[in-house]
């Protein structure tokens, strides 16, 4: 998922950049103070869980959870995956500092995306549609991350279907496992802490 | 019944919270030995070819993978493809200093430069090198003083070349596994201190702009 140093052009890095900004500037109007530490949370945990690696198939590749950040934060995902990437960029080399933008934006517009899709589904009163949608929420939020990382790599002359087929493929795995984890929390978290499924759409 | 339901859903959620930390503790006892998710390309020197390894960090090889070699002025030298193993060899086309670029699949990429110095043929470094080792083989026999000593002191020139270059070898070989194992670890950085540092770093950025939000609260308030 993370695009290293060196491999985008300019032009996408600024772009990348520039849609990143929009984003975290919504996210940052949109987060509430009493928000903050359970924002600080998800990115510490979307900051760890990269290092968890699934090795099945035949490439390496690990976990993202942005769908799961998405439909817990909504808007406020923006910032925490940019907080989080720029720590991996910074303190483990994932992907690079002037691709952050890029990145962040990759996974954090899926995110936006499974919460405006999923949000009121999953915290919604029927077991099986709750459940089905967080599951797809997980799954969603990878396979756009995919297509988004291939759309990026498009602009270095590789041809789109190629790319997308090579990353989905990678991802696969991730996907179900993902859906799985989201599955579990969003079901933990409407048993034990339904109002954690509420805050994100309180303020719109 | 009123009374029973909220002790069960008590007991509920901690089976179910004990169930969701016994799960990320599997996670992470699976994930202990396959860190960080990068490729790394490092090389070294043998004999007169330069030979590189490719793998994601967590050390799956990077088959199939682009790989590029530039001189220090970005000029393109050579290109070519790693094997199955994720090797790649090549001979050196020129004694300058080596910028090998790794790009593999989804946008990873990663460098590894090959210093002037470490080619072959790149003599005059090593003849410089040589320089104090025969100040002490010269020393060497005289602080003994022994009579042994003194045909020893009396090879030739030409044989001492030989053996030097004898032992040069056998170090080499015998310090290649110890010297790439400095350069595996010198590049993957992914360590312990790094992950809590990094959610010390959250924290503190949340405290940041916790501190930031509570004056403006404050200043709506008066």
């Amino acid at each position: 998922m993370h695009i290293s140093e060196g491999v985008l052009s300019a032009p996408v890095l600024v772009t990348g950049a520039a849609l990143t900004a929009a984003g975290c500037g919504i996210g940052l109007k949109k987060l509430d103070y009493d928000r903050v530490p359970q924002v600080a949370i998800l990115t510490s945990a979307f900051f760890v869980v990269s290092l968890i690696h699934v090795p099945i198939g035949l490439f390496s590749v690990h976990l993202v959870l942005n769908g799961l950040m998405g439909l817990l934060l909504g808007w406020p995902a923006f910032p925490a995956i940019l907080i989080a990437l720029f720590l991996q960029a910074l303190l483990f080399q994932f992907g690079g500092i002037t691709s952050l933008g890029v990145n962040t934006f990759n996974m954090a517009l899926p995110a936006i995306f499974c919460f405006y899709l999923f949000g009121y589904a999953v915290k919604g009163r029927n077991n099986l549609i709750s459940m089905g949608s967080a599951f797809a929420c997980g799954f969603l939020g990878i396979l756009m991350a995919s297509f988004m990382v291939a759309i990026s790599l498009v602009f270095t002359g590789d041809p789109f279907w190629g790319i997308a087929k090579v990353v989905v493929i990678a991802h696969l795995p991730i996907m179900v496992i993902e859906g799985l984890i989201t599955l579990f929390s969003a079901g933990f978290l409407r048993k034990l802490k339904p109002e954690l499924l509420e805050v994100a759409h309180a303020k719109r | 019944m009123p009374k029973d339901s909220p002790l069960r859903k008590d007991r509920l959620s901690r089976t179910t919270l004990l169930s969701l930390m016994f799960l990320i503790l599997i996670l992470f006892a699976s994930a202990s030995h396959t860190l960080a998710h990068r490729v790394v390309v490092f090389a070294y020197v043998e004999g007169d070819m330069v030979y590189t390894e490719s793998y994601f960090s967590d050390g799956k090889r990077c088959q199939h993978a682009r790989i590029e070699v530039y001189d220090s002025l970005g000029n393109k030298l050579l290109e070519g493809k790693t094997d199955k193993r994720g090797e790649f060899s090549f001979k050196p086309p020129t004694r300058k200093d080596l910028r090998i670029v790794l790009t593999a699949s989804m946008g990873h990429r990663d460098e590894y430069i090959i210093p002037e110095s470490e080619l072959p043929g790149g003599t005059e470094g090593r003849a410089r090198g040589y320089e104090p080792h025969e100040a002490v083989g010269q020393v060497f026999p005289a602080e003994k003083g022994g009579e042994e000593e003194t045909p020893s002191s009396q090879l030739t020139r030409l044989e001492m070349e030989q053996i030097r270059g004898v032992v040069e070898e056998a170090l080499d070989e015998k310090l290649k596994p110890i010297m790439r194992l400095l350069v595996k670890q010198q590049k993957e950085r992914v360590s312990f201190i790094g992950v809590i540092g990094g959610i010390g770093f959250i924290f503190g950025i949340m405290g940041i702009i916790l501190y930031f939000k509570s004056r403006m609260v404050r200043k709506m308030e008066v």
